[in-house]
């Protein structure tokens, strides 16, 4: 039987390369296919790493809070992605805040209410993040200042402080401390400016570099809907905080008489729904790629159906010197593996390549998984016999005497 | 029984129908035919009398409407098309009239083809593809195309590729049907030598000439046999050469026992 798969595709291979180009061309309808599922899958994995990376580097001894649903994770992805109320839906306040300041072995803790508000400064910006915070975010994001000072909590007026992008939007330079801007209807001053950080994808799921700092106590008095959307918080003793997270918890249920919506989180799990999130996207999008990879499987087919036809006359040769159905199926269906195969291979290449020049430009890396090289190969194999299998049969089913007479 | 008066093939009442009702036409009518291993049959008869129709059902790639056919006493009708095939690979050498050598292959894959199907090694495919073509004078052509070849040479190629896997019944229709005389008469010889082997061979015809190589000429007329003439005895047809060493120590044994006596 091995022998026989061999002089298959021995077969196989040698057909094919009597038609090189068109075999080529067939190759390269799977190849883009191919390689646009593995470009994104790679783009996908490497955002998911880097917001494992952001974490880690982060240190082990952070700690988030975050509001969360009773659904399942999928539909509370699908949330946030539809609904911008999601924010409202947060029953995190600022005493649970004050609330867990209080426990032990925490040495900081920064509630981060978001909001989209209008800005305007010298210039006028529509929409910009305003995330109210408290002095401890700088510390427990590790963040650092170009100029000026973050957020004082004895601070007399309502200072604000930048992210660098933001300022250069608001003010045409990143050095506008002094200058004022008015939000919802209340002045600020910017009294600093954060050294751009570069990290557009994080676990706080704010763009640093074009956000606003301003009080959150602050904040809550001038928006009455305002929520928290996430609490950080940084323990003191890494050994502890399990037992840290565990006592968070407690608290918080007791502070808030038995409600459970909402999520304490360390490690890798605070990563845990953005990775969800990019995983249900890069499906889609995969999903998208797989339709140009099912043209191409069309292809394969077309070309398969061609050589049935072409070789009909062959096909009568080999089932009269001794051919069975399936000897021919075989045949035709290695024919249609081969090309899908090395289309696969191609792509493998090509999307990798495409990854390595978006990393250029980019701060994605490409992602080298095995989970991606397995993809790659099932898609190419499942599209091969798929697209194959019609080929095949009908090349296996012709009888022999009329394809004898056929001359094509 | 001994073996050079074994029945290889028996056809009884044999119809091959095509179309139903007022439409039918048969190609062959309550057919029967016997072939002894080692005989040289030719089939003559006018254009569509069925001779073409017998052939590929002898050669497993026709089923007859009805009655049997029996290779090596077995029924070969009735059986699954896999076991048709690997039959037509083993037992069962084509050849035909317009050589069917596939135009992509070097002659020496294409004279190798039938023992892909047997399963051998493509190394030990190659080497006895090549051995056979030596014996046809064609060594030297094993690599070329069949379109550098000459038509009588494709034929040879083709004959070389129906005995290749050493099949027990060879058919050829109209082998010499595209060839000039020259190259006809070589083919010919090649069949004389083949089946001087021992082998058996049935062969269709237009040519009253070429009767001369035959041990068999039957005539057939609208799907039956119309006139069946042997003209070889059946104890004197040539005997497989495997079989002839059986033969020879048989006759051997006769002698020592009538010396003795």
């Amino acid at each position: 039987m091995a022998l026989l798969l061999r002089a298959h595709y021995e077969l196989a291979k040698s057909s094919l390369r009597q038609n090189r180009t068109r075999s080529y061309l067939t190759c390269l309808g799977i190849a883009i296919g191919v390689a646009s599922i593995i470009l994104i899958l790679s783009l996908m994995g490497s955002i998911s790493s880097l917001i494992s990376s952001q974490v880690s580097q982060i240190g082990s001894d952070l700690i988030v809070v975050r509001p969360s649903s009773t659904k399942n994770a999928v539909d509370s992805v699908v949330d946030e992605l539809t609904s911008s109320t999601q924010y409202l839906k947060s029953n995190l306040t600022m005493k649970d805040v004050a609330q867990i300041e209080k426990l032990e072995n925490v040495t900081a803790v920064a509630p981060l209410a978001v909001s989209v508000n209008s800005l305007q400064g010298d210039d006028f910006v529509p929409s910009a993040t305003v995330v109210g915070t408290n002095p401890n975010f700088l510390k427990i994001q590790n963040l650092t200042l170009k100029s000026g000072t973050f957020l004082r909590s004895d601070a007399k007026t309502n200072t604000a402080v930048i992210g660098s992008k933001l300022a250069n939007s608001l003010y045409g330079t990143n050095e506008p401390i002094g200058k004022s801007l008015t939000l919802l209807g209340e002045r600020f001053i910017i009294v600093g400016v954060l050294s751009e950080v570069d990290d557009p994808i994080n676990f706080n799921n704010i763009d640093l570099d074009s956000a606003l700092f301003v009080s959150a106590n602050v904040l809550n008095t001038i928006d009455n809907s305002l929520q928290i959307q996430q609490i950080n918080i940084r323990a003191t003793n890494t050994d502890k905080i399990e037992e840290t997270v565990d006592t968070i918890r407690e608290n918080l249920i007791a502070a808030k008489s038995g409600d459970t919506n909402f999520a304490v989180l360390h490690g890798d799990s605070i990563t845990h729904p953005a990775g969800t999130l990019f995983s249900i996207i890069s499906g889609i999008l995969s999903i998208v790629a797989g339709i140009s990879l099912i043209v191409g499987g069309i292809g394969v087919m077309n070309i398969m159906l061609v050589s049935v036809s072409e070789r009909t006359h062959e096909i009568g040769v080999r089932k009269a010197v001794g051919a069975s159905f399936g000897n021919i199926f075989l045949q035709f269906l290695f024919e249609s593996l081969i090309l899908t195969l090395t289309g696969g291979t191609f792509g493998l290449i090509l999307g990798y390549t495409l990854a390595f020049f978006i990393s250029l430009i980019t701060p994605f890396a490409p992602f080298i998984s095995w989970e991606i090289f397995a993809v790659a190969f099932g898609t190419s194999l499942a599209t091969g016999t798929i697209f194959g299998l019609y080929p095949a049969i009908k090349a296996a089913r012709k009888n022999p005497i009329s394809a004898l007479k056929f001359w094509g | 029984m001994a073996l050079e008066n074994e029945t290889i093939i028996k056809l009884e009442n044999l119809t091959k129908r095509y179309g139903y009702g007022d439409a039918a036409s048969f190609a062959l009518k309550d057919f029967d035919l016997t072939v002894k291993r080692g005989e040289f049959i030719m089939i003559m008869g006018p254009s569509g009398c069925g001779k073409t129709t017998l052939l590929n059902i002898i050669g497993l790639l026709d089923t007859p409407t009805s009655g049997n056919f029996l290779l090596n006493d077995e029924s070969a009708s009735r059986i699954s098309a896999r076991r048709q095939a690997r039959l037509r690979s083993k037992k069962i050498g084509f050849i035909f009239q317009n050589f069917n050598l596939i135009p992509d292959l070097p002659i020496i894959e294409n004279v190798a083809l039938p023992l892909v199907y047997s399963g051998y090694h493509k190394t030990r495919r190659l080497i006895r593809a090549s051995e056979v073509l030596a014996r046809f004078n064609l060594k030297e052509k094993e690599y070329y195309m069949p379109f550098q070849l000459s038509g009588g040479q494709q034929q040879r190629a083709a004959i070389a590729r129906a005995i290749v896997a050493g099949p027990e019944i060879i058919l050829a229709d109209e082998p010499t049907g595209n060839l000039d005389s020259h190259s006809s008469q070589l083919v010919m010889e090649e069949l004389k030598r083949i089946h001087s082997e021992g082998n058996t061979i049935i062969m269709v015809t237009h040519n009253q000439s070429l009767t001369q190589y035959a041990t068999r000429v039957i005539n057939m007329l609208d799907g039956t046999i119309d006139t069946d003439l042997k003209t070889v005895k059946d104890s004197d047809l040539p005997v497989p050469v495997s079989a002839r060493k059986k033969k020879a120590k048989i006759k051997k044994k006769t002698k020592k026992k009538r010396s003795k006596k």
